[in-house]
């Protein structure tokens, strides 16, 4: 076995070894009892015999070795990619690879299937490049900082997910491939995946190799690294290419395989790699073995015709509670902290006066929404009779996506303030996912689709994830990097459950569509109304706990020091969080950035004190939801864009900007 | 023509109520693609309907006339413009659930459920016809309908005789290594067994289909006709051409491998009648040409 070897190399680290060898072993007697436990074939036994020798030699064993090369290629990309970008959380999921790769493989399946007959994995590594060049183009200038680079993956990954999701609801009978491909299965009919991974994973081991030098300085920071005469971009950028080329051919060959990439790489360190040459040898191994192992698990909980989940969904439901336990114990060692996004610049002098500018512009929006549109003969301003007609139409979804949007906002200043983390919010944290998790549990428990129990499901599961992450964090004081790791870790696990759900095609699947894509369409008065009284009831008592929401960032101890009962008001204001997250993507679905954006909006543009910055963000939320919402309505008439997607194609972008060019204000 | 005992209650129906007599001449609008072939059959054009783009890809036939107006995606239907089309009428079906409150808000909605849970959506196909064809004053026409598909498939039946007695898979592949197949209780499935052929495919499927299945399931169907329904993707043909898996299978091998023409797998009467219509076609070709 090759994985023996390459352990032994890595004498560091002996009694890990064990372990893993020990795993490798269970990997293979999984491999072995997946070959012997499929129910015979039926027919004539002179014809089936040769179809099982056929079976096992073109399907099940092509599939165990796929299942090895395709977990030893994520794990080598993701090591790689922490090693060059000096980020533990960098993975080609993180990095927006594997969203890039599925954007461009769903819309060349859509609307050019000539481009997937020519090459399957030349339209995934452009759009995996695609993604990597974008947000490294807009974290250069903040020096590849760490959060920057993943915050810009994630904001990559939701645009690219809301676009993905738009282009299948609008190709509907292309649905069935593209979820097959979204959520990574591995059933094998050939050599063919075998034959496009080996050598590419060989090519892209030995670049390893030979960077292993320049990638041990890259561990340095920048000035030291410079100072030894290394020429650092050209480096970083050469591993950055083999990385990318690695994740976009195994998302070519078998989809998005979740979280082995991000996995195998930190669970090498906690095995206790330390150097760049011990964890680039550990951690394809250590992907491999996951991957395998999780493959063989699908089959054999399977109904021997059919997978349990797909493999892809799999290793996220495996592999985010190990990180998740493992969290507390990854030492972020050697590793200079990453810089925060900008504060201020400086302070709105008088708040109220300029939430009430706000307002102004929230209302004029309104008025926008409610009579410029499209019909059938152009734009057309609504007035008299036309207005009244059309009102009750453009009225509830204008209310709800201004609703929703408020509440986000609020829920993301809780969030940002509760963890004292400013890049915390629903969608960073898996808040929203937990809803979509939430949601698809209630499709399967509740016969009849009713709207109440959409929503309860949808609050229970934003508020179960938002208390493990609580707990998470208070358990073991996590620094933002380590919550953001975390968050993405109950997001992706949170996809998985989703993705597993979508990929049976059926009508629940395709409730779950239309609401991932956030559409405000079917919004009508009784939703409009849930919307109203949930942002009244929710948002209106945040202003009393204004002292919680400023002493609390400050830390736990300044807090109990000032006298505040920590556990009491964390839980309250988690609760509120919840709910408020459960309710907005109830109405515009769990895929606009709002929650993190309105916040942050509020702070850079002077609402510094607690209550000041909730009102702004309030305000903020809901006024860039109806823009949106109307955006959505007119864009490609009579087809109607979801409306999630415009929020995070307009918020996402202005906050890379942000972020890209914090550096030089402060 | 003579008429059954239903009919002639459906026909005395339309004469005591008035106002199904009057619906002749309604503004009739669907949101549905079962309800707009079978509007199109009953010789009806709706004013408005969704997604006729996908449709004319999807489902074929019947053809839309341009004067149907196109009210966008089936996920997201634009009310506003179903509004300025001013439909007297709009059908519906059980997918639009939560939506009925707002297009009653345009006019007096009617929904069908073809497809839903346990139920086979062949007969309920035959109720929707029906009910459509009493609520427009066209019952006569409906019922017509009815008994030409009946006749149809009777004379499908007969083709089929000398047919080889061996099952069929229906089969959508989704990429090339995963197909979908369509159940018993698919509107597929219970053709097949109004043609008197087997589902080759004997698990349980819920809502139609089961999705996804690896491809080296079809191991476990040797003797059957692989019947692939479209959309294939475009590498598919490609890649299996060259399979070794593929060329092995017993079905490939004695040229079990039938190619259809796209069919709505969700559709009425018209689709069950065009699926019908083009697997018996493909079998009479199957038999004078090789294929796999």
């Amino acid at each position: 076995m090759p994985e023996r070897s390459l352990l032994a190399s890595a004498p560091a680290m002996p009694r890990a070894a064990l372990g893993w060898a020990g795993l490798a072993l269970l990997a293979a007697v999984l491999a072995l009892a997946v070959a012997l436990t499929r129910p015979p074939l039926p027919g004539d036994p002179a014809v089936t015999q040769a179809l099982e020798q056929i079976l096992l030699w073109q399907s099940l064993v092509p599939r165990a070795v796929t299942a090895l090369l395709a977990g030893a290629a994520l794990g080598l990309s993701g090591a790689l990619l922490q090693q060059v970008l000096r980020n533990p959380i960098a993975d080609p999921s993180t990095l927006g690879i594997a969203s890039g790769a599925q954007l461009a493989l769903t819309i060349a399946t859509a609307y050019a299937p000539v481009l997937i007959a020519f090459s399957r994995e030349a339209v995934a590594l452009t759009g995996g490049l695609a993604a990597v060049g974008i947000i490294l183009g807009l974290s250069w200038r903040r020096g590849l900082d760490p959060i920057t680079v993943v915050l810009s993956g994630m904001v990559i990954s939701l645009i690219a997910a809301a676009l993905s999701a738009t282009v299948i609801l609008a190709k509907g009978e292309y649905v069935l491939s593209l979820f097959i491909w979204g959520a990574g299965s591995l059933n094998q009919q050939s050599w063919d995946a075998v034959i496009a991974l080996a050598p590419r994973l060989a090519l892209g081991f030995a670049a390893a190799l030979l960077l292993l030098r320049p990638l041990g300085l890259l561990g340095l920071d920048d000035r030291s690294a410079r100072s030894l005469g290394l020429a650092l971009h050209g480096a970083r950028l050469l591993v950055i290419a083999v990385a990318v080329w690695l994740a976009a051919t195994v998302t070519a060959e078998i989809g998005v395989i979740g979280f082995v990439g991000l996995a195998a790489p930190a669970l090498a360190r906690i095995a206790g790699a330390r150097t760049p040459r011990q964890i680039l040898l550990a951690a394809p191994v250590i992907g491999a073995i996951i991957l395998s192992l999780t493959d063989s698990a699908v089959q054999l909980l399977g109904s021997g015709t059919a997978d349990l989940a797909p493999t892809g969904a799999a290793t996220a439901l495996l592999g985010g509670p190990l990180l998740l336990w493992l969290l507390p114990r990854v030492r972020m060692v050697h590793r200079a902290q990453a810089g925060l996004p900008p504060s201020a610049p400086h302070r709105v002098r008088r708040p109220l006066t300029a939430a009430i500018w706000l307002a102004g512009l929230a209302v004029l929006l309104v008025i926008v929404a409610l009579t410029l549109g499209r019909g059938p003969d152009g734009w057309e301003i609504a007035t008299g009779a036309v207005f009244s007609d059309l009102l009750p139409f453009r009225g509830p979804r204008i209310v709800a996506a201004g609703m929703a949007g408020a509440m986000l906002g609020a829920a993301g200043t809780l969030m940002q303030r509760l963890t004292g983390n400013p890049l915390a919010g629903p969608e960073v944290l898996g808040v929203s996912a937990g809803g979509g998790v939430g949601l698809a549990v209630t499709l399967f428990l509740v016969p009849v689709l009713n709207p109440l129990y959409l929503v309860l499901g949808i609050a229970l599961g934003s508020l179960a994830v938002l208390l493990v992450m609580l707990a998470l964090a208070a358990r073991s004081g996590f620094g933002p990097e380590r919550l953001l790791l975390a968050g993405i870790a109950m997001g992706a696990l949170c996809m998985a459950l989703i993705s597993t759900v979508l990929a049976q095609g059926d009508l629940r699947a395709y409730v779950l569509l239309v609401w991932m894509s956030g559409s405000t369409n079917r919004v009508g008065e009784i939703e409009a109304w849930t919307g109203v009284i949930a942002a009244a009831v929710l948002i209106a008592p945040l202003f009393l706990f204004w002292r919680w929401l400023d002493i609390l960032p400050l830390g736990a101890g300044s807090s109990r020091s000032l006298g505040l009962g920590l556990t009491r008001s964390r839980l309250t204001l988690a609760t509120f969080g919840a709910l408020l997250t459960g309710f907005a993507s109830f109405l515009i679905g769990p895929l606009s950035l709002i929650g993190l954006i309105a916040p942050h909006l509020a702070r850079l543009t002077g609402f510094a004190r607690g209550n000041h910055q909730l009102l702004a963000a309030v305000l903020i939320g809901g006024a860039t939801m109806i823009l949106a919402d109307w955006l959505s309505r007119i864009a490609a008439f009579p087809y109607q864009v979801p409306v999630g997607l415009f929020a995070a194609l307009i918020g996402g972008p202005y906050l890379i900007w942000l972020l890209s060019r914090g550096d030089t204000d402060g | 023509m003579r008429l059954t005992r239903r009919q002639m209650l459906a026909l005395a129906g339309a004469i005591a109520l008035p106002a199904p007599a009057r619906a002749a001449g309604l503004r009739v609008a669907t949101v549905d693609w079962a309800v707009l072939e079978t509007l199109l059959a009953l010789g009806v054009v709706p004013v408005a309907a969704t997604e006729l783009l996908q449709f004319h890809e999807v489902a074929v036939e019947p053809a839309v006339p341009a004067s149907v107006t196109d009210l966008g995606l089936r996920g997201t239907v634009n009310f506003e413009l179903l509004r300025l089309t001013r439909p007297d009428l709009i059908f519906s079906s059980s997918f639009y659930v939560s939506s009925e409150p707002r297009m009653r808000l345009i006019a007096p909605v009617e929904s069908f459920a073809i497809y839903a849970r346990g139920q086979p959506p062949f007969d309920a196909a035959v109720r929707m016809t029906r009910s459509i064809g009493q609520r427009l004053g066209l019952a006569e026409a409906a019922e017509r309908y009815i008994a030409e598909t009946e006749a149809e498939f009777a004379g499908l039946r007969e083709r089929l005789k000398s047919h080889d007695g061996r099952a069929v898979i229906p089969i959508n592949l989704g990429d090339p290594r995963h197909f979908r197949v369509f159940g018993a209780d698919s509107m597929f499935g219970e053709v097949l067994s109004r043609l008197n052929l087997a589902n080759a495919w004997t698990e349980a499927t819920s809502y139609s289909a089961m999705a996804p299945v690896g491809l080296e399931a079809l191991a476990r169907v040797p003797e059957a006709w692989i019947v692939m329904i479209p959309p294939v993707p475009p590498d598919a043909e490609r890649i299996l051409a060259r399979s070794a898996f593929w060329n092995a299978l017993p079905n490939v091998r004695a040229g079990r491998v039938l190619r259809l023409g796209s069919i709505n797998p969700y559709g009425a009467l018209p689709a069950a009648r065009r699926f019908a219509r083009l697997l018996v076609e493909a079998f009479g070709h199957a038999g004078t040409k090789p294929l796999g």
